[in-house]
């Protein structure tokens, strides 16, 4: 299992990923969990977040995608801001530029069952707060449906509320940030068992690493 | 959003311990109507629920007879969390009273200790793990505002107990499913201690630590003492 980190700065060396990218997350979001709001005839689901300032953390094995996770810096649009602003009545905790919005987290659906916790989860949970950690952010935010909440939190991340949970399509939503810091990435590799590093260590805005992946296990 | 439901969400996860969260949630809980609860996970079938208690608010005598006699296991409140990711009424948990004996014996318990009703909240963990948090009390005043909020304050306080539970130290975990000295003298038991010796080591009367004993057997639902010490130890309750 690797994962990768794909950024304005290597993004054009990850089209073929990307696109599976898209095509996968259309397979989850509107075909299995019936977002029909974002359905398109392409079968593509890519949208204004995903442009050139869009982060992407993924996770394969082998030659197959197997988990996904998008970034979008507060300092520009978010979905949070542009879709859910009904969510959000409190204010951000911090300067927007020192906070990203978390949207399309997925792992294929093969790989959640069983009774075992899926490591792509894991995976993408550690990768997350290493990518904030290492951008300076000070907060994460995130909409989802409330059960999000006892994840995390029983994973040692404070996460706040930016408003009261709702009924979104018959399911309780609610908009809040996570609290960036080590201690939470300490927490959250406890309670995931990765030990080590996921992400590579590179300067995002002025180096082309050689290559953003880095093993698993 | 309501500044009283952001402190206490502020607080439960400030909280070190299970102690801390019990007075809090207490708090919270009242303020919607409800008297006590439950906060544990879901045991498969034939396991001991104790182990999986995060944090209990029944009363002592109710939380006794419901762990030490399996009533998990036949109570349709903890049932009907399988079904539904929603909080529901403890009167949708349905069962057929003519034919369920067991679950009908279940509810007119609770109701002998005041438990007429009550309001559940399920929670459904990654890798299929089953959790409930248990509200006692009327749930007819609930809104749907309300209702969205218990729940998420649920999530929040079953989380964190979660999170307490796994993080470094298991104490939370042991302390309330035996006693420190009963854990003391099971270790010694499965030692191949005698209770004889046990007492001359603990400087217990020998009737002391046969009680000991005894408690630990029925608190973890065992037969005899070597069972007691199996279980002890595969539930991580003594370390040998």
């Amino acid at each position: 299992m690797k994962v990768h980190l794909l950024g304005a700065h290597n993004r054009a060396r990850y089209g073929d990923l990307l696109e599976a990218n898209y095509k996968l997350r259309h397979r989850i979001f509107v075909d299995l969990q019936g977002w029909e709001a974002i359905r398109r005839p392409d079968g593509r689901d890519v949208d204004a977040f995903d442009g050139p300032d869009a982060t992407h953390i993924l996770v394969t094995d082998g030659d197959e995608l197997v988990g996904g996770s998008r970034f979008n810096c507060h300092d520009g649009p978010t979905l949070l801001q542009a879709v859910f602003p009904g969510l959000v009545t409190e204010p951000l905790p911090a300067p927007p530029a020192l906070g990203a919005d978390w949207t399309r987290f997925y792992v294929r659906p093969d790989r959640r069952e069983g009774r075992r916790r899926a490591p792509e989860s894991a995976a993408l949970f550690c990768a997350m707060m290493e990518y904030a950690l290492s951008r300076g952010y000070a907060f994460i935010t995130f909409v989802s449906t409330i059960y999000m909440v006892e994840l995390g939190v029983s994973m040692g991340m404070r996460i706040v509320p930016l408003g009261a949970p709702a009924n979104i399509d018959g399911k309780p939503t609610l908009a809040a940030w996570i609290e960036v810091s080590e201690t939470a990435l300490a927490n959250i590799r406890r309670a995931t068992g990765m030990s080590q590093m996921l992400l590579p260590v590179i300067d995002l805005d002025t180096r082309a690493p050689h290559i953003a992946v880095a093993g698993l296990y | 959003m309501n500044s009283d439901l952001m402190s206490t969400i502020d607080a439960i996860q400030r909280q070190t311990s299970g102690e801390d969260i019990l007075d809090i949630f207490f708090g919270a809980i009242g303020g919607y109507g409800f008297e006590r609860f439950i906060i544990s996970g879901l045991p498969d079938r034939g396991q001991d629920v104790r182990p999986f208690v995060l944090l209990s608010g029944w009363p002592d005598e109710w939380y006794e007879r419901y762990t030490s006699f399996g009533y998990v296991h036949l109570d349709p409140v903890a049932r009907f969390c399988f079904s539904t990711t929603l909080p529901f009424e403890w009167s949708a948990a349905t069962y057929d009273p003519s034919s369920d004996l067991p679950a009908r014996r279940v509810m007119e318990e609770a109701r002998d200790f005041g438990m007429n009703d009550g309001f559940s909240i399920p929670v459904h963990m990654e890798g299929g793990m089953q959790g409930i948090v248990s509200l006692v009390g009327s749930a007819h005043a609930l809104d749907e505002h309300s209702r969205l909020e218990l729940h998420m304050l649920a999530l929040y306080a079953h989380g964190r107990l979660r999170y307490l539970n796994t993080a470094g130290d298991e104490h939370p975990r042991k302390r309330r499913a035996i006693t420190r000295r009963e854990a003391e003298v099971l270790k010694w038991a499965a030692n191949g201690k005698t209770a004889g010796e046990i007492a001359v080591i603990t400087g217990l009367s020998e009737r002391t630590v046969n009680q000991h004993c005894v408690n630990a057997q029925a608190k973890l639902g065992t037969k005899n003492r070597t069972h007691t010490v199996v279980e002890a130890i595969r539930h991580k309750l003594i370390t040998l």
